[in-house]
């Protein structure tokens, strides 16, 4: 059992946008309607003259007091056993209450149509069967092959560092632990697992 | 730090919540009355058949929300999430409702005849206990009325939803349409017991627009104090003409004033009251409620921390 977490060094993030690719092509996420379950936001922080360029990537913050799990009637939303958020495409309704109730913006609706163009794309080897709720998953299905979260992998400034949050040896432990790295919006009692090093 | 507008819930979603804000307190105050006032049968049936209505066609709207409308009843599943007392409290009050309006569809002769083919003890039993399904009834009708004001209260980042004003709101609210609805059905009823009823109806709905009036104002000064999404919302609504016309003006004002009109100085003999101005106040509660959620809905902002 382990508590997986990310730690995102804000600064050596280029914006490139190789994550959101990677992560697109795993999770075959709706990238023609410009869906994602992973962004980098492109921020100018100050003010003129001393004005500056940020890149912010987000994801699931896989928060550990999770609204959006306390919103969903069906049980769709649940935390598997190592701490990880999850839909179970087969129940979801799709009724949103998870989206509103999400301060992450993490949430995307897998819609009827971009299932069947997922078919037309993907053909017989598709992984959303129906439309659903869609988020981050940490690539739960590369965990089990024992393969870091596609983002990760693909990060070519080592902004991402995912691990167990609970293993002292891991370097996620060490930044989440170090004081460098935040949590995104701590005031609303989440206990995000997700933390930032600011730049 | 951003502030993002919502685009999950649009005005569907706000028509769902219109209309069993409205079923509910319909049948909620129409019970109540039955309990203190007596019972106009016809009046009363018309009344819950109505309120009825508004809740399947606004269920339906919600279905037709959802991505996999098919498989709703698994929204059954967990007690934490609004969603699902949702559900609990729509179908007590479909119970409740089914159960209070069968002895009175006697008098309608269309239903006369499914009537008939309920055995008589089952009847004896509803008429019996007529009363004590009103009572539950107007509970259930509560419920479903404040359950559409916390289930978009549950929203930590939007800040304009996330408060206990907001439920508060939309059950007062709720109960002004329900009480204008059944005023616009006393005001049409030839049964000479219907000005004494819609005089109470008029007292009534006059009360809860004050009362609304209120919650508005510390609603509207919550959400001015402190610059957060809620202030951006509320920014938002003062910008909006058709709000601030539509729902605050028509939907408010104008139906309080003729309301007022009315109590004080509509003259003694309600017989002989004219019905035009009623029925007008009453018809605009009904769009200003409409027309709130319409514009809650759309102020909602999402507060990012990027
Ligand atoms: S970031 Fe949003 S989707 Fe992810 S666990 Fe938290 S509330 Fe749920
Ligand atoms: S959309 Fe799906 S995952 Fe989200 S709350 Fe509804 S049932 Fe749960």
């Amino acid at each position: 059992m382990a508590r997986y977490g990310m730690v995102m060094d804000m600064r050596t993030c280029v914006g490139c946008q190789a994550c959101m690719a990677a992560c697109s092509t795993e999770n075959q996420t709706p990238f023609w309607s410009e869906k994602f379950r992973t962004h980098v936001e492109d921020k100018e922080v100050g003010t003129f003259p001393d004005v500056r360029r940020v890149q912010l990537p987000r994801l699931c913050m896989h928060c550990e007091n999770t609204p959006c799990l306390s919103a969903c009637p069906t049980g769709a939303t649940h935390m598997d056993k190592n701490g990880i958020v999850l839909v179970n495409n087969d129940r979801c309704i799709g009724c949103y209450a998870c989206c509103i109730a999400c301060p992450y913006d993490a949430r995307y609706a897998y819609e009827r149509e971009d299932v069947e163009k997922e078919h037309e794309l993907y053909g017989k080897d598709v992984s959303h069967e129906t439309p659903h709720v869609d988020k981050c998953t940490f690539c739960v299905q590369r965990l089990k092959e024992k393969l870091e979260p596609a983002c990760v992998a693909t990060c070519p400034t080592h902004t991402r560092i995912f691990g167990d949050l609970d293993d002292r040896q891991s370097e996620v432990h060490k930044l989440a632990a170090s004081g460098k790295a935040q949590a995104l919006n701590q005031g609303l009692g989440t206990s995000p697992k997700v933390f930032y090093i600011p730049s | 730090m951003t502030f993002v507008h919502q685009e999950v819930w649009h005005w569907q979603i706000a028509t769902y919540l219109f209309l069993g804000g409205l079923g509910g307190a319909t049948f909620a105050i129409g019970a109540v009355l039955h309990l203190f006032e007596g019972c106009d049968r016809k009046m009363l049936s018309i009344a819950v058949m109505s309120s009825i209505a508004f809740l399947v066609v606004g269920t339906v709207f919600l279905l037709a929300d959802m991505l996999q409308p098919l498989k709703a009843i698994y929204a059954l599943t967990n007690p934490r999430s609004w969603i699902f007392w949702g559900v609990v409290f729509i179908n007590f009050y479909f119970i409740a409702a089914i159960a209070y309006i069968i002895p009175l569809l006697d008098e309608w002769p269309l239903f006369q005849p499914i009537v008939q083919k309920i055995p008589a003890p089952i009847i004896g039993l509803l008429e019996r206990f007529n009363k004590l399904v009103a009572l539950g009834g107007s509970a259930a009708g509560f419920l479903v009325a404040i359950y559409t004001g916390l289930l978009i209260s549950a929203a930590p980042a939007i800040n304009f939803w996330n408060t206990p004003a907001l439920p508060l709101l939309f059950v007062i609210s709720g109960f002004s349409t329900g009480a204008a609805f059944l005023l616009l059905l006393s005001m049409l009823s030839s049964n000479p017991a219907a000005p004494v009823i819609s005089a109470k109806l008029e007292q009534l709905d006059a009360m809860l627009i004050v009362t609304e009036l209120i919650i508005l104002g510390a609603y509207f000064n919550f959400a001015m104090f402190l610059p957060t999404g809620a202030r951006a919302s509320a920014e938002f609504l003062f910008h909006s003409p058709v709000f601030i016309v539509g729902f605050f003006v028509a939907g408010l004002i104008v139906p309080l004033a003729i309301e007022t009109w009315g109590i004080f100085f509509g003259g003694h003999s309600q017989e002989n009251k004219p019905k035009l101005p009623m029925l007008l106040a009453s018809s605009l509660v009904l769009l200003g409620g409409y027309l709130l959620r319409i514009y809650v809905l759309k102020a909602g902002m999402f507060q990012y921390p990027w």
